[in-house]
């Protein structure tokens, strides 16, 4: 399995780019935008990552996990990050903290910082991986506004599932720990720029944060302080959530993808009023103000009809993709959304400037598109995470993947 | 003759020491990065063959921290970054010999600096912009005087559109008993005892008379593009802001006057003509210039804060802008300067009888259509008393704290209104 990564790469956190000295005039674009897939090389050994089994990324930085149970970073002043990391399970990364899972303990770094000891941790007492209960204390080291102590039990899940930890969840900003009610039944958790979507154990959507925008599914821009089921989804059982910068995805048992937010750049894959149409459709005057009433120009239609730009989509919209597939992973970035198919297609749409969307342009795009890279290498894609701006994908050799299921 | 990129570093620190980058913990230190990296191209003197890369990724980060949460809590020093990324693009914009095209995207980050920015380094954007509209003015000389001729033509004879809706008479006759009074050229203790204390409407007359905008420097559709019309701002687009379809967009005035006020381009596919207003702006403070035309009412010496918390706001559209009923925190003189504008006002006594509305967001707010109630919805509205006026060039109506009105501009129509404690 191999590991690919495009888009914002001003920190070298997809690749460093070998550069002559004597290169004045360097390709200044390249280095920044990776608009390519690029296959992730190993900054130890400079073989290809075929250890890594997952990868997390913040705005300046990429952390890899390896099968080794070890972390590695790239990007923004990795090199200067040195933490034990042996034995990691697990970990997230935002642009301030390094939060790192251990079958023992979870702790948080802060990650412009050389401090020895964590900015928080919390103790993990063990039990024998099939039992079905934790028990554990929380206790927290220097630096945070509240003390506590508690005992919570909890359903044990296989692997720790960052950033959900037992009882609660860690925040990308302070207060680093924050607690779930047991009731919930969380299962899987996903922070957006400011919101948060809570997936259950039965299959139901929890959202809250900040609503301005509509992330939060509730139908309005009401912000929510605590947990509020996406009542629009009831009856749907969901088996993976996303969260992007001010946008959610959820993806059903049955492979369907649903999307609410904020649709800006085009990232709810719904028509964006923002976004520049392709030259051949581009008007003779285009206006910064294309409105409700610009007809696109299809040939085969005889009839005008009215083409609605959706800017905020404040209840889920079951969104069309076609081809017809079925998703199976996603994952959103600030601006934009990636979507990986049981068939192995790598689908993108959103906020494109930096190359993110894989698409070998720097365009944004109002509606999912299949990245052409993966196809034509024979790759079949498994797996998506994305940075804010950028896309890391894990793909492996469809006739390795023919080989094993022999 | 001194080169534009001249001009723009002769405004700017001598060298990368002397160029200041300080910011809160709040900032990342990857984000200062990035606006090291812009900061050392600055200085550089080997070519880059794209050097609005970094400083674009300093725009685009800083525009996502500055939508993230609510404006209010929006920490400052994001908005300095985003000063910083506009100072850096239009540097790299203006370096090497720019089209006027150029200039012109130098001009608009500039001003996208100080719409959602904060000032840096003095108020650099401010700085940069003077010396890029200065370059812009000696090409675009001949131009104007042309356009201006045929300009002046059109707004003397504004006609309407057949395909506009006429709902209302265009300039509603003013009942004498429901007239709001007028005085010309109040002394300060009259104004105070006889309608600031008791909180009652009036108009003052003459008040304005000298300002050089009614003047030397008379307002006019030629004089703004001249003095103003490459420059961005922020327009309200749609009939009015309690409407579904109502949005907000930037333009340049140039820009805004061709498309509103004087409907060159027509893109509305039902036929029917969008009103587009520059409302609730701060242009004054954004555009010098046009802040030398204006002055504070002295009267607003009789409040109790000081002349820097005084809002002033421009009001400029075309016929038909409506503003709903609804009320504001603070006294405000409303300055007619070109053109004339309907006013109705109720009481804050009355407000039982104007059904505010319910939310957060538009408590201060009717819900009512003032020139077209729904009285089925609202029954209690046709019985609230009510004073109405007529604004002409030159009158300024003091509209009381929390007094609630209602505005609907006549003809092209272009106000100052001053928020006041």
């Amino acid at each position: 399995m191999s590991w690919f990564g495009f888009g914002f790469n001003a920190f070298g956190q997809i690749c460093v780019q070998e550069k002559s000295v004597q290169e004045e005039t360097s390709d200044a674009v390249g280095e920044v935008k990776v608009s390519v897939p690029v296959e992730l090389r190993s900054h130890v050994d400079h073989s290809c990552c075929l250890k890594t089994c997952q990868i997390r990324a913040s705005w300046s930085r990429r952390a890899c996990l390896h099968e080794s149970r070890c972390v590695w970073l790239a990007g923004f002043s990795a090199s200067s990050i040195s933490n034990d990391t042996r034995g990691c399970r697990d970990a997230i990364i935002s642009e301030s903290h390094l939060t790192l899972a251990f079958p023992d303990r979870i702790e948080s770094w802060d990650v412009q910082r050389k401090d020895k000891t964590p900015l928080w941790s919390m103790e993990i007492i063990p039990q024998s991986e099939s039992s079905g209960i934790w028990i554990f204390e929380c206790t927290e080291h220097q630096k945070i506004t509240t003390n506590m102590l508690l005992h919570v039990f909890c359903h044990f899940h296989t692997g720790v599932n960052l950033p959900l930890v037992p009882g609660g969840y860690i925040a990308s900003k302070p207060p680093i720990f924050r607690s779930l009610a047991p009731h919930l039944q969380a299962k899987s958790l996903a922070l957006g720029g400011d919101h948060v979507i809570l997936l259950t154990a039965p299959g139901a959507v929890y959202s809250w944060g900040l609503g301005s925008h509509g992330q939060l599914g509730h139908g309005g821009l009401v912000s929510e302080e605590e947990p509020r089921t996406v009542e629009a989804l009831w009856g749907v059982p969901m088996s993976s959530v996303a969260a992007g910068g001010w946008h959610s995805v959820c993806i059903s048992e049955g492979g369907d993808l649903y999307v609410w937010g904020w649709n800006e750049s085009g990232q709810l894959g719904l028509p964006s009023r923002g976004l520049q149409k392709a030259p051949q459709q581009k008007k003779a005057q285009p206006t910064e103000l294309s409105d409700v009433s610009t007809p696109e120009e299809e040939p085969h239609d005889g009839d005008k009809h009215e083409e609605v730009f959706i800017s905020i989509q404040a209840f889920p919209a079951l969104l069309d993709v076609n081809p017809s597939s079925d998703f199976q992973r996603a994952s959103c970035g600030s601006r934009h959304t990636a979507a990986v198919t049981t068939s192995g297609c790598l689908f993108t749409w959103g906020w494109g400037e930096y190359g993110q969307l894989g698409h070998q342009t720097f365009n944004s795009l109002d509606e999912p598109r299949r990245v052409e890279f993966f196809k034509a290498k024979d790759l079949h894609v498994v797996d998506v995470v994305c940075g804010p701006w950028n896309t890391f994908t894990a793909a492996v050799k469809k006739g390795v993947l023919d080989l094993k299921n022999t | 003759m001194e080169s534009l990129w001249s001009k723009l570093s002769a405004a700017l620190p001598i060298n990368e020491e002397q160029f200041p980058l300080q910011f809160s913990d709040k900032v990342e230190s990857s984000v200062v990065e990035m606006l090291t990296r812009s900061r050392h191209q600055l200085y550089s003197t080997t070519r880059s063959n794209n050097q609005t890369l970094y400083a674009q990724v300093v725009l685009d980060i800083s525009w996502e921290r500055l939508n993230t949460g609510t404006w209010r809590d929006v920490d400052k020093d994001w908005r300095r970054l985003y000063s910083y990324g506009c100072l850096f693009k239009v540097a790299a914009l203006c370096r090497e010999s720019p089209s006027e095209h150029e200039i012109l995207q130098a001009v608009r980050t500039c001003d996208m600096g100080l719409l959602m920015g904060a000032a840096v380094m003095d108020n650099i954007l401010q700085v940069f912009v003077r010396i890029l509209q200065s370059e812009i003015r000696k090409t675009t000389k001949e131009e104007t005087d042309y356009v201006e001729a045929k300009m002046s033509l059109k707004m003397k004879c504004h006609t309407f559109s057949k395909r506009m809706k006429i709902v209302v008479p265009r300039v509603p006759p003013i009942k004498e008993e429901l007239a709001v009074e007028r005085i010309k050229c109040p002394s300060l203790e009259s104004f105070n005892t006889k309608y600031l204390v008791p909180l009652k409407p009036v108009i003052l007359e003459g008040i304005i008379d000298h300002w050089p905008a009614l003047n030397n420097r008379p307002w006019s559709l030629e004089y703004l593009r001249s003095v103003a019309g490459c420059r961005t701002v922020p327009v309200e687009v749609g009939s009015r802001y309690t409407d579904e379809d109502w949005s907000q967009t930037l333009l340049t005035i140039n820009e805004f006057i061709d498309k509103y006020i004087l409907e060159k381009v027509q893109d509305s596919q039902s036929g029917e003509r969008a009103v587009g207003y520059l409302a609730q702006h701060q242009l004054f403070d954004q555009i010098p210039e046009l802040k030398e035309d204006i002055r504070i009412p002295d009267y607003c010496c009789l409040g109790e804060g000081d002349e820097d918390d005084i809002t002033v706001n421009a009001w400029f559209g075309p016929t038909g802008t409506v503003s709903p009923l609804h009320q504001d925190p603070q006294q405000n003189f409303l300055a007619q300067v070109v053109g004339s504008k309907y006013v109705r006002l109720y009481s804050p006594e009355d407000t039982d009888k104007l059904y505010p509305h319910q939310s957060q967001l538009l408590h201060n707010t009717s819900q009512v259509e003032v020139e077209n109630p729904d009285s089925e919805r609202f029954p209690k509205f046709v019985r609230a008393p009510y004073l109405e006026c007529v604004l002409q060039p030159g009158d300024v109506l003091f509209i009381p704290v929390k007094h609630w009105h209602y505005v609907r501009s006549l003809d092209v129509s272009f106000s100052v209104s001053f928020w006041w404690s």
